[in-house]
């Protein structure tokens, strides 16, 4: 077993984990790879920002450009407000190269602080290749992954195999994550990290809740049901992945199937819309498990039904459906005439052969392969 | 490990939403309705009467906590945030305008467009970069029948998704005769009925909107008005309550497209009047029978019909100003034909209906809205009220809000009333001024 706390890779060998790969950090080649070809004679400025964290990210800019405007447009994770000079949002220092005020613009630095190699970066433009510190981690600027420390405010068992974890972001402690995004979760004592998904939302932050199968041997399991109590301090990795809520298609009807705690991430895109503005658009959840009896949420499933009039809900149980639930797994819930707009867009989250199975009976329903997004659950001990 | 930070929990702020986790539990299936202490976003209110906003005149308002400026140029009337994006200062508390097709902030000279609310120029900075890159979110208007209606939307809420009024106003007659019959009087007039006339008033309440709201189809309520004037001076026989003997008292109305609310049978054999109570030996006397049905529907507008009169209509709206205040609105409505109709009407609500009705009669409901209001105020009477059969009205509202509204509306931010213990709170009450629904305007020298 690794003996680190801190563990970056995200794929680990038992409890209900993703299949999902990440690379962490890649930026700096993405920004050299991507760079435009100049249009104006003079050569492009190198500019390099070193960030309070160790990172470094490298992007161009043309002579004569606003430094700020030219990082914003290749996505680099700076801070800025007025972009006028004022609020001083953007500021760094200046470490290596020449930098100077542009034309015409006016900047609250006092002239020891600019003399002192302060810099403003949205009324300053590149003489030469140059680097800047900035006072802030590149975390701050962006959604990238970082650690963050939760106290737990309860673990509730709501089936035979499977756990709701409620937690809270410490003090002074934030992380932002899209809908349907994971963390990692270090177990306590053990060194080893576990990925989940919240099924809370980005809204009750600093609060997050997250639905956890319990699996024999499993050390976060074993951690929860034995270890675990109120206001203990776990730490938190996060957010990763690119199965979430895609907002370009929040209008078009939604289907999402879900198979077991697999409805964690799926409950927030649903709470998600729910929470957005505008009209809603229509959602179908299928939600299953193999047996009736390990189905769990189903309060919170039907609560949502009332909350919104456009969600359709299927509960599906493989073995010992009750009255009202679709016997057989969440996919053989699907209806022929369930996709009527060719924008429809579906969610999947679950074991490798549900998704399978869901993909190509959409495809064949008449879902476009671009508008599918799944995420697979790796359950293995 | 020496330079392991200190992790400490957070300090726990009071309130429904911080306290409450996302769990199964402790919510209810009217959890949205108990958020929703701001009151529901994306809906329409009235905003002011038309005579309130002569031409060219400047107003500000608050709703849901957002600050709306509301100004009429050649007889039509624009809303913005009233807000500046620069230092947040509230435009109309100095209208300035320069043309026909913008405000401009009084203070650093931000000036946006009324249509678009597009910041077009600063007047002091005109090439500033801002410019043509942002602006105020602006708020659909609807003026109809001397009464001004506001679509109070979130920043992103979509053009295209806004609704007609009428979807946020309550059912129409007789259009819904055939629904609800109403063989004991004529059919009721809408705010929107041609040649309507909408007399009333608007003030402030001291509590928050949703408990003033749960107050006008509460059936138990009526007891309030056991003694008010107008009640013994017209004989009416007004019940100590009315007491649901159906499981079907109240009719939910959740279609596709129109307003979504409830109707309650009320002097059918649904509802049981309760004339008198021989424990304590009380008993109503009178002899005209005073019938009359009352509704309700998002965003939280009430209609009593045939009140206070044959062929009239009561509207009411708790329209969010805050978490504890909100514009109490009473209007009156009667479709007047004639010149002469009008004046009479007029005349009779200068003299009977404002003074013994809007103000005898419903002043006993803002009191009694208001001695509610600690009770619910830090979020436990939620929890630990205790209900009656009566209050069947109240929970089926509370449920169908909380599948109907558009959006919950944020605490406010920034705002008046955000934080309730500034220094600017304590001057203005100093100087005689509560905490309102209109901006006060800075006094000219």
């Amino acid at each position: 077993m690794n003996n680190s706390m801190r563990q970056v890779t995200p794929n680990f060998s038992d409890d209900a984990t993703r299949g999902l790969s990440v690379v962490p950090n890649t930026h700096v080649l993405d920004a050299m790879t991507e760079q435009e070809m100049p249009i104006v004679s003079e050569p492009k400025r190198q500019v390099t920002l070193n960030f309070s964290d160790g990172e470094t990210r490298v992007f161009s800019v043309a002579p004569g450009e606003n430094i700020l405007d030219a990082a914003l447009e290749q996505d680099m994770p700076v801070l800025f407000q007025c972009r006028s000079g004022s609020c001083s949002s953007c500021i760094c220092t200046l470490k290596d190269g020449d930098a100077n005020t542009l034309a015409g613009a006016s900047s609250t630095l006092l002239p020891s602080e600019y003399g002192a190699g302060q810099r403003l970066l949205c009324v300053s433009q590149a003489e030469t290749d140059c680097s800047f510190e900035l006072p802030y981690s590149s975390e701050v600027g962006s959604n990238a992954a970082h650690e963050v420390n939760v106290f737990i405010d309860s673990i509730e068992r709501i089936a035979i195999n499977a756990v709701r974890l409620t937690v809270e972001l410490a003090d002074d402690e934030w992380m932002d994550f899209r809908p349907g995004q994971f963390m990692q979760i270090a177990v306590p004592g053990v060194g080893v990290v576990r990925s989940y998904s919240p099924s809370s939302t980005q809204k009750t932050l600093p609060k997050m809740e997250f639905l956890i199968r319990l699996l024999p041997d499993g050390v976060m399991s074993k951690y929860l049901e034995e270890v675990a109590a109120a206001d203990d301090v776990l730490t938190l990795t996060g957010p990763y992945g690119a199965f979430f809520l895609r907002e370009e298609h929040r209008r078009s009807p939604h289907i999402f199937v879900a198979g077991g705690t697999g409805l964690s991430p799926i409950l927030s895109m649903i709470d998600t819309l729910h929470q957005s503005s505008g009209r809603k658009p229509p959602m179908l959840l299928s939600f299953g498990s193999a047996h009736a009896e390990t189905l769990f949420a189903l309060e919170d499933i039907q609560l949502r039904e009332q909350w919104l009039p456009t969600l359709e809900a299927r509960i599906c149980a493989s073995n010992g459906a009750v009255e009202g639930q679709h016997p057989g797994n969440p996919v053989s819930a699907l209806r022929d005439d369930d996709v009527k707009d060719p924008n429809t867009v579906a969610y999947l989250c679950g074991p490798q052969p549900m998704i399978d199975a869901a993909t190509s009976r959409l495809l064949e329903l008449g879902v476009k392969a671009e508008n599918i997004f799944a995420e697979h659950f790796v359950a293995s001990n | 490990m020496s330079e392991q930070p200190i992790i400490r929990r957070r300090v726990v702020k009071t309130g429904i939403s911080d306290s409450r986790t996302n769990n199964a539990k402790t919510q209810s299936q009217y959890q949205p309705y108990k958020d929703a202490a701001w009151g529901f976003i994306n809906h329409w209110y009235p905003a002011l009467f038309s005579h309130e906003l002569a031409e060219d005149q400047v107003e500000g308002i608050q709703i849901c906590g957002v600050p709306i400026v509301l100004r009429r140029v050649n007889g039509k009337v624009y809303a913005l945030k009233d807000q500046c994006l620069h230092r947040g200062v509230r435009l109309s508390e100095k209208p300035m305008c320069f043309n026909k097709s913008t405000i401009t902030c009084w203070y650093h000279g931000f000036t946006f467009d009324l249509e678009s609310g597009e910041l077009v120029t600063i007047v002091a900075n005109p090439d500033d970069k801002l410019i043509g890159t942002t602006g105020l979110t602006s708020y659909p208007i609807h003026e109809v029948n001397g009464m001004i209606f506001v679509f109070v939307r979130e920043d992103d809420y979509p053009d295209a998704d806004v609704p007609p009024l009428a979807d946020d106003l309550p059912f129409r007659f007789p259009e819904n005769s055939e629904i609800f019959p109403h063989p004991l009087w004529p059919a009721s007039p809408s705010v929107l009925d041609d040649n309507a006339m909408n007399l009333g008033m608007h003030r402030t309440g001291y509590g928050n909107w949703r408990i003033a709201c749960e107050n006008g189809f509460d059936n138990a309520h009526i007891l309030v008005h056991k003694d008010n004037t107008i009640v013994h001076a017209m004989d009416w026989v007004l019940p100590l309550g009315l007491l649901p003997t159906a499981d079907d008292c109240i009719a939910v109305v959740e279609n596709d497209t129109g307003p979504k609310g409830l109707m309650q049978w009320m002097f059918t054999d649904k509802w049981k009047p309760v004339m008198e109570n021989k424990v304590l030996d009380l008993k109503v006397e009178g002899l005209k029978g005073r019938f009359y049905r009352t509704s309700v529907v998002l965003p939280g507008v009430l209609m009593v019909e045939n009140w206070p009169q044959e062929h009239m209509t009561q509207y009411e709206w708790y329209v969010p100003i805050t978490d504890d205040t909100h514009e109490y609105w009473e209007v009156l409505v009667r479709v007047c034909n004639t010149e002469e109709e009008r004046e009479k009407n007029q005349h009779r609500f200068n003299v009977v209906y404002k003074p013994l009705c809007l103000h005898g009669f419903n002043d006993c409901d803002l009191y009694a809205r208001e001695a509610m209001q600690n009770f619910y105020t830090d979020g436990t009477g939620w929890d630990d009220e205790q209900l009656v059969s009566t209050d069947v009205s109240p929970i089926t509202w509370r449920k169908l809000a909380s599948r109907w509204n558009r959006g919950i509306a944020k605490p406010g931010r920034g705002v008046a009333g955000s934080v309730k213990d500034t220094s600017l709170i304590f001057k203005d009450t100093a100087d005689g001024h509560r905490p309102g629904y209109q901006v006060r305007k800075i006094p000219e020298e």
